[in-house]
Formats: structure tokens, C-alpha cells, sequence
């Protein structure tokens, strides 16, 4: 009895060693890769890498964050992944749905602007995701929409996103929108320049970036629809 | 040989032996008391015209509105109890800002159509999640509007029924009107030729001699869309009318129900 | 709106509500809401665990393994602790972290399989459906700040081809041939994915013998592991939970 006076309101003695710590617990996880979308006259080109990372552990090196929404519209994601798989769902349904009640498919203009208020709705407690939405407008022109986690949307022709988007991005703006340099004069990008751009690009943020890597798989969208291709990258 | 038609007609859920819901179908003779409404849709544009019952010269006509803009590319004509319209209207118009709110593009005039059915459906018995309504809405619409498919026209009727047309009448007059109408469409009507048959048409199933105050007309058409006719535009319509011969006006086509309750008796109008 | 409820029969839908909430779509365990009355402690911490969950793909089938420790802290409380979970003939389920919540859920999945079996129609649950399944749970979980702290590999045969995949206390889910978690991320995994990389088509044994070897490692570094482990074993015959498994080890360079 003593003893247990003496006790009281501490930690009984059984339990009295290194036992159980109190750890922070945080709702969002970063997952790193990348994805860069370039819009053309007539195409849309997206491509994410396939790493799938947190810290200095790789989850796996073929994970798809590429998500086509319908046959002219595909959603890249990086960032929090438990956010991207619960929103790509949600959107998917949501694509169903508005198939079924206005009886055609959601243009990407449309799937653009629900996806910002979708984001919105979550302002308080965001999905933790860089999303970029590319597709073909109702003129058949490439687009590109890109955003941040809280729903901000920005319509674009070339966009980098993700965790080598600003290593990427400066890039773009030279070879894309041939920014800072003197006497060029602006080409429309052809679908050939826009695929080897994105190639050269990828291997660059492997270089630099340990959130990206292991390889990228690319989606090409046109009026005929979507056709994949895949490149390797460096694995370490 | 089964029970008469009164036992049947009280409640908005029960089905009649031969598998009718006479409150509904009530509901649709409720509308053949309205005012007559015309709508036509050519490949210009589609045009709506109604007639206005004023009822006592003390009354302000353009407090009678029966046409009324939902969004700049649909517009509706209504026929029945008007204070049932306000709230179909009212929610055809959210639904309308809504589509554009989350998908930044024009709602379809059949997408508007089937909202505002879903409103219409919802009567019958209450349960926990909410409230019916009591009885089904006594309104029929035309909606007018224009949307990727072109010039659209669409009629629904209280039982929440919606069915896309070329021309079609509602109200009183509906059923004269419907008939001449089938008389005079042709796919290659331009929209004057649609506003001249209309008001023709209207001119004659209406019980008042038809002037610039007691009709409202409204054209939609893809480079102005909502346009409601000014009191100087319906005037020179009007006198350009050709002079059709006087018809008598039609005797109400009636239910047999209430054959002898006058439209301006109740708030139909 | 299709996602109206009827209650919002009357009104239309306000702006903001647009589209459901995470977890709106689906009903799960769990997921009703609870009173946020007067100081409601969510789990702030795991406190039984278990550590490391090891999985292989080999050439018809999957391995997975996991130790039989369950540590309350640094102390190696229950020596006896079964990790690894028979769900149906053709899933196994491994889980790392808090042993509470895994026994929790192992209640609730055996009863959806109970559930399942009793309508008798010839189908069972499959892993990938599983997979989906626990990563919508841990998500709701986690968007209500109130996780299951668990680390879950589920290994199975989907339509004759082996599927193993992992979620984690967030809803992180994915699948791969080579599934590792806890300390085995950093320790088992570089060995195994070599085994992978080295030969797709190993045999059972080889790949028993890969976990076997990993497992070893993992005895030797993680202080919270035991040489004592299940391994579980499915292919297209079956499945398979054996042990436990003594791992032999050396400690005489522990002596002075």
C-alpha cells in the first residue's frame, strides 16, 4: 500500500523503462515524381516518371501516375500519393456520372474546371497534390491546365509539375517558349520535338532530382485518341 | 367491375386497378386551364409566344410573366399554376449556374429539362430522409435554348415526362394549336415564318383579341440568345399578322372532372 | 446531382458541395461519425508492434513472412504473436505496426468473409479487391486523424497471376513483386530485389530461401525482431502458413 502511495499519479514501476513514445502522427506523405505535359496545335503530350519514393526508400520504380479520364482528357499527379489514388477515384466516378446524366463525354475544359472546385472543396484540408490535366479543347487544340493543391488553375501550353517541376519548368520556358534568348524565332512545336523534349528533360531531373527516376511512361493525345510510350531512366 | 375512379384519385402513391396515378394525370388536365403557350424550333433559332389572360383592366400586364429567362441560352415558357412555376423555374436556374460553377460550360437544354424533372417527381410519401411534396406540380414547360446540339425545344408536363419537339403547344388552346402547328411546320422554317405561325396560331386559339399587351414572345437565337420582345416589336408583329379568319374560340377541352371551374377562377392563368 | 441525398430533394445543391467527401461514396467499418464531445483521444501512438513484413513474388506464386514478436516499446513483450493471416483460399494478409489494430481488423475482415461465404455463390474475395478494400479503410482513417497504425502486404492469386501489395497507415497503397516493410525496407529489400532482378523465375524454395536469408539479416540488426517467423506460401494449389520458423544465428562475436 505504501508503495502504491508512493506511486500514485506516476507510472506504476512494471512499466517503468523506455516504453511506448508518443510519435506525431501527419495525414500527408510526400511520394515525389514528376510530370511534365506540353500542348501542340493538334496533340497534348503528358508524361510522369514511374518512381514511387518516400525520403530515401523507393516503394516501387513502376508506379503509373498518369490517369486517363476519358479519350481526349489525362490526369498526371505527384505528391502525396494516398491523396492521388483517392482523388483519381473520385474523379473517374465523377467522369462516369456525368456521362450517365448529361448523356456525353466531359470535355477537358469541363474535367478542368470541376477538378479546381473539387480541390477547393478541400481547401481546408487539401489533397497534397500537383496535378496537370492535358487533353484536346472543343477546337481539337492541345491544353494544358495546371494547379495547386487548394484548386488554383492555370490553362498553359507547356507546364513542369511535380518535385523536379522547378528544376523543369526554367527549361521549358527556353526550349518550349523559347524565353530568354535572343533572335530565335518561335516554331510550333511538332509532336517529334515535343516527345525528345520530354525526354531530354526526364533524364535531366534524374540527374538532379532523387524524387524522379527509374523511368517515365508518356501518353500522346490526339483527335484518334491516346497512345502510350514508355522510356527508361536512371535507377539510383 | 373494379372501384370507382374517387377511391383512387386522393392520394399521389396509389395506382388505380388499371395502373394509373390519377393525381398525376389530374395534374396534366390541370394544365389544359393555363394559358396557351407556343413554342417552335427551327434551325435559326426557336421562338416561344404565349398569351397573357388579363383578366380585369385594372391589372398591370407585365406583372403576368410567362416567359422568363433560366439562363442566356435557355429560356421557358409556362402554362398552369404559377406559383408551381416559380420554384421549377427557380431550380432550373440553379442547376443552370451550378453546371457552369463546376464545369465551366453551358448546361444542355436536356440537362436543364431532366433537373428540373427530378424536382417535378418528388411527390408522394414523406420518410426520414425529408418531405415529399403533396401533390405534383399543376405546370407544364417549354424550354427553348441553345446548346451544342443547335436550337432546342422541349416540353414537360406535371408527371415530370420531358420530350424534345419541333413545335409544340401547351394550355388551354393546346390542342387546336398542336394541330395547326403540325399543319404548318416544316424543317426549312425560318424563324420569321416560326414568329408569324406562332402568333397566327395563338391568335386564333385565344379567347381575348390578341394585341401587344396580352402575348409575350421570345426568340432564342445563337448570336443574341434570350431576346424578349419589347412592347414596340410586339406591336409591329402584330399588325403585320395576317388576317386570318375569326375563328370561334375553341371550347376548353376538358376532364370531365372540372368542366365548370373557370381558369380565372384559380390562380392558373 | 446524383450524389444529393433526398433530404436535399428541395434544394438544389449549394456551390461548395460539390461531389462527395472522402469516403462519401462508400461505406466502410468505422466510418460512422462520431460526437466530438468533450476530449475524445484519438490513437496518437502505436503501442504492441510488430516489426518487419517480408514478401516475394516467385515464379508461380507469392512468399510473404513475418516474426512472431510483439514489443511494447523496447521490451520484447509477447513471444507469441501470429503476424500473418489466412483470409481466404487464395489471400494471405501480413501486418507490421500496432497489433491491436490488427487484430481489430482481422475481426472485421474474417467477419466479410464469413459474410461472403454464407451466400454460398461460388465466389471469393480476390487479393486486388482486398487491396482496394484496406486502402479505402486506412484512408478514411487517416482523413479522420485517427489512423490505423499498421503496415499491411496482401499476397494472393488474382485470375492465376500473383499479385502482392501494401498499405500503409496513411492509404498509400501499391502493389510490386518485392514488398518490404518496416526496418526490412532498409535491410531486406536491397537483398531481395537483387534476388528478383537476378532470376524473375525463381522456384519456392528459392525464393523460402531469399525470405530465410533476409529474415537472418533482419534478426541480427533489428532490435525489435525474433528469430522466430511465419511464412505463408499461395499459388494456384493453395495456400500455405508454416511455422514458426527458428532462425539459427550466431552472436560469439558478441562475446569479449
Amino acid at each position: 500500500m505504501a508503495m502504491l502511495n508512493e506511486y500514485s499519479g506516476r507510472n506504476l514501476p512494471d512499466y517503468e523503462f523506455e516504453a511506448v513514445k508518443k510519435v506525431h502522427f501527419s495525414p500527408y506523405a510526400d511520394n515525389g515524381g514528376s510530370v511534365i505535359a506540353l500542348a501542340g496545335d493538334d496533340f497534348c503530350i503528358i508524361a510522369g516518371d514511374t518512381r514511387l519514393s518516400s525520403g530515401f526508400s523507393i516503394y516501387t520504380r513502376e508506379q503509373q501516375k498518369l490517369f486517363p479520364l476519358s479519350n481526349t482528357t489525362v490526369l498526371g499527379c505527384s505528391g502525396c500519393w494516398c491523396d492521388t489514388l483517392t482523388l483519381t477515384r473520385i474523379l473517374s466516378a465523377r467522369m462516369q456520372m456525368y456521362k450517365h446524366e448529361h448523356h456525353k463525354e466531359m470535355s477537358t475544359p469541363a474535367a478542368a474546371q470541376m477538378l479546381s472546385t473539387m480541390l477547393y472543396y478541400k481547401r481546408f484540408f487539401p489533397y497534397y497534390v500537383s496535378n496537370m490535366l492535358a487533353g484536346l479543347d472543343e477546337n481539337g487544340k492541345g491544353c494544358v491546365y495546371s494547379y495547386d493543391p487548394i484548386g488554383h488553375c492555370e490553362r498553359s501550353n507547356y507546364r513542369a509539375g511535380g518535385s523536379a517541376g522547378a528544376l523543369l519548368q526554367p527549361l521549358l520556358d527556353n526550349q518550349v517558349g523559347y524565353k530568354n534568348q535572343e533572335g530565335v524565332d518561335p516554331t510550333p512545336l511538332s509532336q517529334e520535338r515535343a516527345l525528345s523534349i520530354i525526354k531530354d528533360v526526364f533524364i535531366s531531373a534524374a540527374e538532379r532530382d532523387i524524387y524522379t527516376g527509374d523511368g517515365i511512361s508518356i501518353k500522346i493525345i490526339t483527335k484518334d485518341g491516346v497512345k502510350n510510350e514508355s522510356f527508361s531512366l536512371r535507377k539510383d | 367491375m373494379f372501384l370507382t375512379r374517387s377511391e383512387y384519385d386522393r392520394g399521389v402513391n396509389t395506382f388505380s386497378p388499371e395502373g394509373r396515378l390519377f393525381q398525376v394525370e389530374y395534374a396534366i388536365e390541370a394544365i389544359k386551364l393555363g394559358s396557351t403557350a407556343i413554342g417552335i424550333a427551327t434551325s435559326e433559332g426557336v421562338i416561344l409566344a404565349v398569351e397573357k389572360r388579363i383578366t380585369s383592366p385594372l391589372m398591370e400586364p407585365t406583372t403576368v410573366e410567362k416567359i422568363v429567362e433560366v439562363d442566356k441560352h435557355i429560356g421557358c415558357a409556362v402554362s398552369g399554376l404559377m406559383a408551381d412555376s416559380r420554384t421549377m423555374i427557380d431550380r432550373a436556374r440553379v442547376e443552370c449556374q451550378n453546371h457552369w460553377f463546376i464545369y465551366n460550360e453551358k448546361m444542355t437544354v436536356e440537362s436543364a429539362a431532366q433537373a428540373v424533372s427530378n424536382l417535378a417527381i418528388q411527390f408522394g410519401d414523406s420518410d426520414d430522409d425529408g418531405s415529399a411534396m403533396s401533390r405534383p406540380f399543376g405546370v407544364a414547360i417549354l424550354f427553348a435554348g441553345i446548346d451544342e446540339k443547335g436550337p432546342q425545344l422541349f416540353h414537360m408536363d406535371p408527371s415530370g415526362t420531358f420530350v424534345q419537339f419541333d413545335a409544340k403547344a401547351i394550355g388551354s388552346g393546346s390542342e387546336g394549336a398542336q394541330q395547326s402547328l403540325q399543319e404548318v411546320y416544316h424543317k426549312s422554317m425560318t424563324l420569321k415564318e416560326a414568329t408569324t405561325s406562332a402568333l397566327t396560331i395563338l391568335k386564333q386559339v385565344m379567347e381575348e383579341k390578341l394585341n401587344e399587351t396580352n402575348i409575350e414572345v421570345m426568340t432564342m437565337t445563337p448570336g443574341a440568345f434570350f431576346h424578349m420582345f419589347s412592347k414596340a416589336e410586339l406591336q409591329k408583329i402584330v399588325e403585320n399578322l395576317p388576317n386570318a379568319r375569326e375563328e370561334a374560340p375553341k371550347p376548353r377541352s376538358d376532364s370531365g372532372a372540372t368542366p365548370s371551374i373557370k381558369p380565372a377562377a384559380i390562380s392558373s392563368g | 446531382m446524383a450524389f444529393m441525398t433526398k433530404g436535399d430533394w428541395y434544394n438544389s445543391q449549394a456551390f461548395w458541395q460539390n461531389g462527395p467527401a472522402p469516403g462519401a461514396i462508400y461505406n466502410f467499418p468505422g466510418n460512422t461519425a462520431q460526437s466530438e464531445s468533450n476530449g475524445f483521444q484519438r490513437s496518437q501512438a502505436p503501442i504492441t508492434t510488430g516489426t518487419s513484413v517480408l514478401g516475394l513474388h516467385y515464379k508461380d506464386g507469392v512468399v510473404i513472412a513475418a516474426d512472431v514478436l510483439g514489443s511494447y516499446g523496447s521490451l520484447a513483450k509477447y513471444r507469441n504473436c501470429e503476424r500473418l493471416m489466412k483470409v481466404n483460399d487464395n489471400i494471405i494478409l501480413g501486418a507490421g505496426g500496432d497489433f491491436a489494430d490488427f487484430q481489430y481488423i482481422k475481426n472485421i475482415i474474417e467477419q466479410k468473409i464469413l459474410e461472403e461465404e454464407c451466400l454460398d455463390d461460388g465466389f471469393s474475395l480476390k487479393p486486388k479487391s482486398l487491396h482496394c478494400w484496406l486502402t479505402r479503410v486506412m484512408y478514411n482513417r487517416r482523413s479522420k486523424f485517427d489512423p490505423f497504425w499498421n503496415n499491411f502486404i496482401i499476397a494472393g492469386m488474382d485470375d492465376d497471376k500473383p499479385f502482392m501489395g501494401t498499405v500503409d497507415k496513411l492509404g498509400t497503397a501499391y502493389a510490386d513483386p518485392v514488398i518490404t516493410t518496416g526496418y526490412g525496407a532498409y535491410m531486406a529489400t536491397p537483398l531481395l530485389r537483387k534476388a528478383y532482378e537476378d532470376n524473375k523465375e525463381m522456384t519456392k524454395e528459392e525464393a523460402l530461401q531469399h525470405i530465410h536469408k533476409s529474415m537472418q539479416v533482419l534478426f541480427y540488426r533489428d532490435a525489435r525482431s525474433f528469430p522466430k517467423y511465419h511464412v505463408g506460401i499461395i499459388n494456384k494449389d493453395g495456400i500455405e502458413i508454416k511455422g514458426p520458423l527458428t532462425l539459427e544465428s550466431n552472436w560469439e562475436v558478441a562475446n569479449m
